[in-house]
C-alpha cells in the first residue's frame, strides 16, 4: 500500500526533521500575534473597580488569555508533531480522524441548535465544563476547520474524478452544504466564510467552472432568504449601505470603532491609555480588538499587526508551492487562506468597510476555543512545512 | 504517493492570485487605517472628546459688597436645588414612585412632577425645586432616589433690601450684574469659574483627571462702598417721609465728603426691593440722581457767583441794581415770589436769591467766563461716578448761546444739570475750591483679605476757584441764606449750617416751562469754618393742592436740616 510506504518515509524524516528559516518564520510569526494578542487583551480587559468586583478574577478575559496563550502554544507545538497525513481519506473510512471529525461536528452543531447557550442574541456557544473556570466552545468554529480538513482529504482521494459532477461534486456539495446550513442558522458570518473557503477550495482542486456555479443556485437564494429572515442582519446591511452613502446611520458599534481608530494619530494614546476600552466600544477584547490596538499603538501598532499577517501569509504561500503532495498543498492553502482572510475580514469590519459580523481577528482575539482551534490548525501547517522539501525544484527533480 | 500531476491543482492561477488579492487588501486596510487616523480623525473629533471627557464646572463665589464699616449689603451663600435625570426616571416608569415620595419631601403635588418630567426638553437636567432646606436635603439623601440629586448653586442676597438698591443694584437669574455696582464691577465681583476635566467610561463615571483640562477656580473680589448704611438710613427715612407728606413725585438726597468725593449716602426715590427687582416698575428703577437732569434753578447762583468773583468781573462790595422786581430788558425777568428788591450786593442778592441781581451778575461776567468756569465745575460731562448709566446734563456749547443766555444760565435756567454735579460743585465750593472726583467704590480687597485697589482720596491737585472765594461763598454768602435769607427752616442751633434753597421750574419737553410744578432742593453743609458734610435734597413735584408750600426753604430744608443733624450727631459719635 502506498499508505504504508508514506508512514514508514515519515518516520524516516522525522528522524532527521527538516527545518528552514520560514518554517521558523511562521512560528515567530504566529508567537508574535499571540502575545500581542495577549497584551492587548489584557489591556483592553481593563474595568473599573464597580464590574471588575463582580467577577472573579479567573473569569477575566485577561486572566483566560493568559492561560490560553501557553495552552494554544502548547497545542501548536503537539499538532506540529503530528503527522498531517493522518487526517487523509485513502484508507477505510473508519479509520480516518477526518471522519470522525464530521461526524462529530454535526453533532455538535445540532447539539447546539438544542442546548446551546445564547450570547449576544445567537447561539453559537456550547458550555461544556459549566462551573467556576468553565469551558465553552462554538461548534461553527471547529466545523470551520473539520470542512477544510474533509474537503481537502476529499479531493486529494477522489482525485482528477472530481471533474465528475454526479458522483464526485455534488456529494461534497451536500455535506458541506448541510453544514453551513446548521450554521448560518446562528451565525451568518462562519456559514458565509465555510461556504466561501470551501468554494476556493474546490476550485483549487480543479473542479469545473461551471461546476462550481451549479450550487450558487441553491446558495444565493438560501443566503439570501437567512438575511431576510432576521431583522437584525437585514438592519445591520441595510444601516451599513446607508453610511456608505451618506455616512450616517451606522450601528453604535461601527461608530464606536471609528472614533477609537481615529483617536489613535501616528502613535496612539499609549500602551493601555485607551479610553474606548472602558464601555465606549463593546467586544473590545474580541471582535474588535483592532481597533483598541489602533487606539492605543496608533497607526504603528496597526501597521505592526498587518505586517505580522502579511508574513504569515507571504511563508504559508511558500509552504503551500513547497509541499510536495496534492493533501498537503490543499490543506495547507486552505488553512492560510482560511486565517488570512478571517483577518482581513475582521480588520474590514473594525475599520467598517465591511458590514459588522462576528468573525474574530485570528490570534489577537480574545476567545479560547476560536484560539486553541487555530493553533491546532497552525501546527498542522507547521509540519505540512517541516516535511515538505526545501524548494519545489526538489520535488520537480 | 499519488502522482502530483493525477489532477490539475491550479497553483499558479489560483493560490499565487489569490494570495495577491489578499495582499491588495492588507495594503488595502491599511490605507483606510491611515485615512481614518490622519484625515477622518477631524471629522470624530468633536464627538469622541464628548464621549472620552466630563468636565464638571464649579460656579466662582460673586464677592462681598459692604458698606464703608463692613456692613453687608450684598453676599452670595450656598443654596441646594433639586433636580432630576428625566431619561433615567423615564426608564420601567420609575419617576411615578419618584414623584411620590418627592411630593411629600418637597411639599409639591406629585402630577405636578411626573408631569414636568415627562414634558422635560433636556433629557439629562431637570431643575425640580430651587434652595431647598437643609432637612428637605436630608431627607433626599436619605431616600437615595435613582436618578434624582442636589446641586450646589449660588444665591444673591441684599440684607439691606430696598435701602442702598440704587447703589448696589441687582444680579439677573444667570448671577450677571444687571444694575448699579454689581453691574459696573461685574467683573471684579464674578470671579473666574473653574473647571476639572475627566476621562470617563460609557456610563460617565470618571477614570481619570484630565489636567490639560482644568481651570483653577478663582472666587470674585470683594468691595468696601463709601456707602454709610446708618447715613443712608437717615436719608432714606427722612426724604421717604417728606415725599409721603408732600405727595410729591420722586425725590433724589447726597451726602458726601466735600474733602475727598466719597459719598456717604445716595438716595433715589421711589426704589425697589432688589430680591424682586423684576417686579420693580421703571420709575422705582430709575436712578435719579444719576439720570434725571434738571434746570436747577437758584441752587445754581452760588457756583455763578463763584466764578464771577473768581474772574474779577464783579467785587464783593460791589452793588448791583435789583430794579424794584422787574427788569425789562433780555426779555423780562422777574423775582421769585414777585419780591422786590433794590441795590444789593452779590452777598445779599444770594442770600435774597434775586433773578434780577444774578442776570446782571451774569451780564458782567460774559459768556466765554461763565462757560470756561462751568466746565471747569464739571458741569455738562459726566462725573464718572462707578456707576453705569450716568447723563451729563446739557450745557450748550458757547457758539449757541443767545445773547440771552448769560442772564439766564445766571439763575439757573438754559442749562441742565443732574444731582450728583450739583453736589459735586458744592464740594468744590466746601473744600475751598479743590477739583474732586465722587466716587462709591473705597477699596477692592481679594478673597484672601488683601486690599488690591483703593480709590485716591484726591484726584486732580489744581484748584477750581482760588480758596479764599470758595470760602467767602460757604462763610458770608451761603451761611446768610440760612442766617437771614430763604433757607431759615435749615437753621440748627449751635450749628454754623450753610446752603442754598432752590425751587426749578420744570422744562418741558415741547418747549417752555411747566407751570404748576416744581422741583423744591436745598444743598448745603456744615460747619461752614470747615465743612464735614456735603448734603443734597431734591425733591420733585410736591403737590401744591396740599396748601403746605412747595418752595425749596419749605419742602427740601426741613428734610436737609433732619440729615444735618442726624449725620453730624453720629459723625461725632464715632
Amino acid at each position: 500500500m502506498k499508505t504504508e510506504c508514506q508512514n514508514i518515509r515519515f518516520y524516516e524524516r522525522a528522524a532527521e526533521p527538516v527545518s528552514s528559516a520560514g518554517d521558523f518564520a511562521i512560528e515567530m510569526v504566529v508567537l508574535l500575534l499571540m502575545a500581542t494578542g495577549t497584551v492587548f487583551v489584557y489591556s483592553a480587559g481593563a474595568t473599573l473597580a464597580p464590574d471588575a468586583a463582580r467577577l472573579r478574577f479567573y473569569e477575566t478575559p485577561m486572566f483566560k488569555q493568559i492561560v490560553f496563550f501557553p495552552l494554544a502554544v502548547g497545542i501548536l507545538l503537539l499538532m506540529k508533531r503530528v503527522d498531517y497525513r493522518l487526517f487523509r481519506l485513502q484508507g477505510p473510512l473508519l479509520k480516518s480522524p477526518t471522519f470522525y471529525l464530521v461526524i462529530f461536528s454535526f453533532i455538535s452543531l445540532a447539539a447546539v441548535l438544542i442546548f446551546g447557550e445564547e450570547r449576544n442574541q445567537s447561539k453559537r456557544w456550547l458550555d461544556l465544563m459549566p462551573g467556576p473556570m468553565y469551558l465553552s466552545f462554538q461548534p461553527s468554529e471547529l466545523t470551520k476547520w473539520v470542512m477544510i480538513l474533509f474537503v481537502a482529504a476529499y479531493l486529494d482521494k477522489v482525485g482528477e474524478q472530481i471533474q465528475d459532477f454526479k458522483r464526485r461534486f455534488i456529494p461534497v456539495c451536500c455535506i458541506v452544504g448541510l453544514a453551513v446550513g446548521l450554521i448560518v442558522i446562528e451565525d451568518f458570518g462562519t456559514g458565509l466564510f465555510i461556504a466561501l473557503l470551501t468554494f476556493l477550495l474546490l476550485w483549487i482542486g480543479g473542479a469545473r467552472w461551471w461546476h462550481l456555479l451549479t450550487p450558487l443556485i441553491v446558495a444565493v437564494p438560501g443566503f439570501i432568504a437567512a438575511v431576510m429572515l432576521s431583522p437584525t442582519r437585514l438592519n445591520r446591511i441595510k444601516r451599513f449601505f446607508s453610511f456608505l452613502l451618506d455616512q450616517e446611520g451606522l450601528p453604535y458599534q461601527a461608530q464606536q470603532s471609528l472614533r477609537a481608530i481615529s483617536v489613535g494619530g501616528l502613535w496612539g494614546t499609549g500602551l493601555g491609555r485607551g479610553v474606548f476600552k472602558y464601555g465606549h466600544l463593546p467586544e473590545d477584547t474580541t471582535d474588535f480588538i483592532f481597533a483598541v490596538i489602533a487606539e492605543e499603538m496608533g497607526f504603528i501598532g496597526a501597521l505592526w499587526v498587518l505586517l505580522l499577517f502579511t508574513l504569515f501569509l507571504v511563508f504559508g504561500i511558500r509552504v503551500v508551492l513547497r509541499c510536495p503532495d496534492r493533501f498537503g498543498k490543499l490543506l495547507s492553502a486552505g488553512i492560510v487562506f482560511s486565517i488570512g482572510i478571517q483577518a482581513a475580514v475582521n480588520i474590514g469590519v473594525v475599520t467598517v468597510v465591511l458590514p459588522t459580523k462576528g468573525i474574530p481577528l485570528p490570534f489577537v482575539s480574545a476567545g479560547g476555543s476560536s484560539l486553541l482551534l487555530t493553533a491546532a490548525a497552525t501546527g498542522i501547517l507547521l509540519n505540512i512545512a517541516m516535511q515538505s522539501p526545501e524548494s519545489e525544484e526538489v520535488l520537480q527533480g | 504517493m499519488n502522482s502530483p500531476t493525477s489532477s490539475p491543482i491550479r497553483v499558479r492561477s489560483g493560490i499565487v492570485l489569490l494570495c495577491v488579492f489578499l495582499l491588495a487588501g492588507f495594503t488595502g486596510l491599511g490605507a483606510r487605517v491611515f485615512d481614518l487616523q490622519f484625515q477622518r480623525n477631524r471629522v470624530y473629533d468633536q464627538a469622541s472628546r464628548t464621549q472620552r471627557y466630563a468636565v464638571v464646572r464649579q460656579s466662582p463665589q460673586r464677592g462681598l459688597i459692604t458698606d464703608q464699616k463692613g456692613r453687608v449689603l450684598a453676599a452670595s451663600s450656598m443654596i441646594y436645588n433639586v433636580f432630576a435625570e428625566p431619561r433615567r426616571l423615564l426608564q420601567n416608569e420609575q419617576y411615578k414612585l419618584t414623584a411620590e415620595i418627592l411630593q411629600s419631601i418637597l411639599d409639591v403635588p406629585g402630577c405636578e412632577i411626573s408631569k414636568r418630567i415627562l414634558e422635560a426638553n433636556n433629557p439629562g437636567f431637570l431643575r425640580l425645586e430651587k434652595d431647598i432646606t437643609p432637612a428637605q436635603q436630608q431627607a433626599i439623601l436619605q431616600a437615595r432616589l435613582n436618578g434624582i440629586g442636589i446641586e450646589e448653586a449660588w444665591k444673591r442676597s441684599y440684607p439691606t433690601g430696598a435701602l442702598c438698591s440704587h447703589v448696589v443694584g441687582f444680579v439677573g437669574n444667570e448671577g450677571r450684574g444687571l444694575a448699579g455696582i454689581e453691574l459696573k464691577y461685574d467683573s471684579v465681583l464674578a470671579g473666574k469659574g473653574g473647571q476639572d476635566t475627566y476621562v470617563v467610561d460609557v456610563f460617565r463615571r470618571p477614570l481619570a483627571a484630565y489636567p490639560e483640562g482644568r481651570n483653577p477656580l478663582q472666587n470674585g473680589d470683594n468691595l468696601v462702598l463709601t456707602i454709610d448704611s446708618v447715613i443712608q438710613e437717615i436719608v432714606r427715612e427722612a426724604l421717604l417721609k417728606q415725599i409721603k407728606d408732600y405727595q410729591a413725585e420722586s425725590g433724589t438726597a447726597l451726602v458726601m465728603d466735600p474733602w475727598t468725593g466719597a459719598i456717604w449716602a445716595w438716595v433715589s426715590l421711589p426704589d425697589f426691593e432688589p430680591h424682586h427687582f423684576s417686579k420693580a416698575t421703571a420709575s422705582q428703577l430709575k436712578n435719579r440722581i444719576l439720570s434725571d437732569p434738571y434746570e436747577p434753578g437758584s441752587i445754581f447762583k452760588p457756583i455763578i457767583a463763584a466764578i464771577a468773583l473768581d474772574s474779577g468781573a464783579i467785587r464783593k462790595e460791589e452793588k448791583f441794581d435789583c430794579e424794584d422786581g422787574y427788569w425789562g430788558k433780555y426779555g423780562g425777568i422777574h423775582e421769585f415770589g414777585n419780591h422786590r428788591f433794590g441795590l444789593l450786593t452779590v452777598r445779599e442778592i444770594i442770600l435774597n436769591s434775586s433773578n434780577i441781581g444774578m442776570a446782571k451778575i451774569g451780564l458782567k461776567t460774559g459768556s466765554k467766563t461763565l462757560y470756561d468756569g462751568l466746565r471747569l465745575f464739571g458741569f455738562g460731562q459726566p462725573t464718572g461716578v462707578d456707576l453705569a448709566g450716568e447723563e451729563s446734563g446739557i450745557l450748550r456749547p458757547i457758539q449757541k448761546w443767545s445773547g440771552y443766555s448769560p442772564t439766564r444760565i445766571a439763575f439757573g435756567h438754559e442749562i441742565s444739570v443732574t444731582s450728583l454735579q450739583m453736589a459735586r460743585a458744592y464740594c468744590i465750593l466746601a473744600n475751598g475750591g479743590t477739583l474732586i472726583q465722587p466716587h462709591l467704590v473705597r477699596a477692592i480687597v481679594n478673597p484672601e483679605g488683601q486690599i488690591t485697589d483703593v480709590t485716591p482720596s484726591l484726584v486732580g491737585a489744581g484748584y477750581v476757584i482760588h480758596p479764599e472765594i470758595a470760602r467767602w461763598i460757604v462763610r458770608q454768602a451761603m451761611r446768610a441764606v440760612v442766617t437771614e435769607g430763604t433757607g431759615d427752616q435749615a437753621a440748627i442751633e449751635g450749628v454754623e449750617v450753610f446752603g442754598k434753597t432752590g425751587t426749578a421750574n420744570i422744562a418741558l419737553p415741547t418747549g417752555g416751562y411747566d407751570t404748576s410744578n416744581y422741583i423744591a432742593s436745598f444743598i448745603g453743609g456744615a460747619p461752614a469754618d470747615n465743612p464735614k458734610v456735603i448734603i443734597l435734597v431734591s425733591i420733585r413735584k410736591p403737590n401744591r393742592a396740599l396748601g403746605k408750600g412747595y418752595s425749596g426753604g419749605r419742602v427740601a430744608a426741613p428734610v436737609f436740616k433732619e440729615i444735618l443733624q442726624k449725620t453730624l450727631a453720629y459723625l461725632d459719635d464715632r
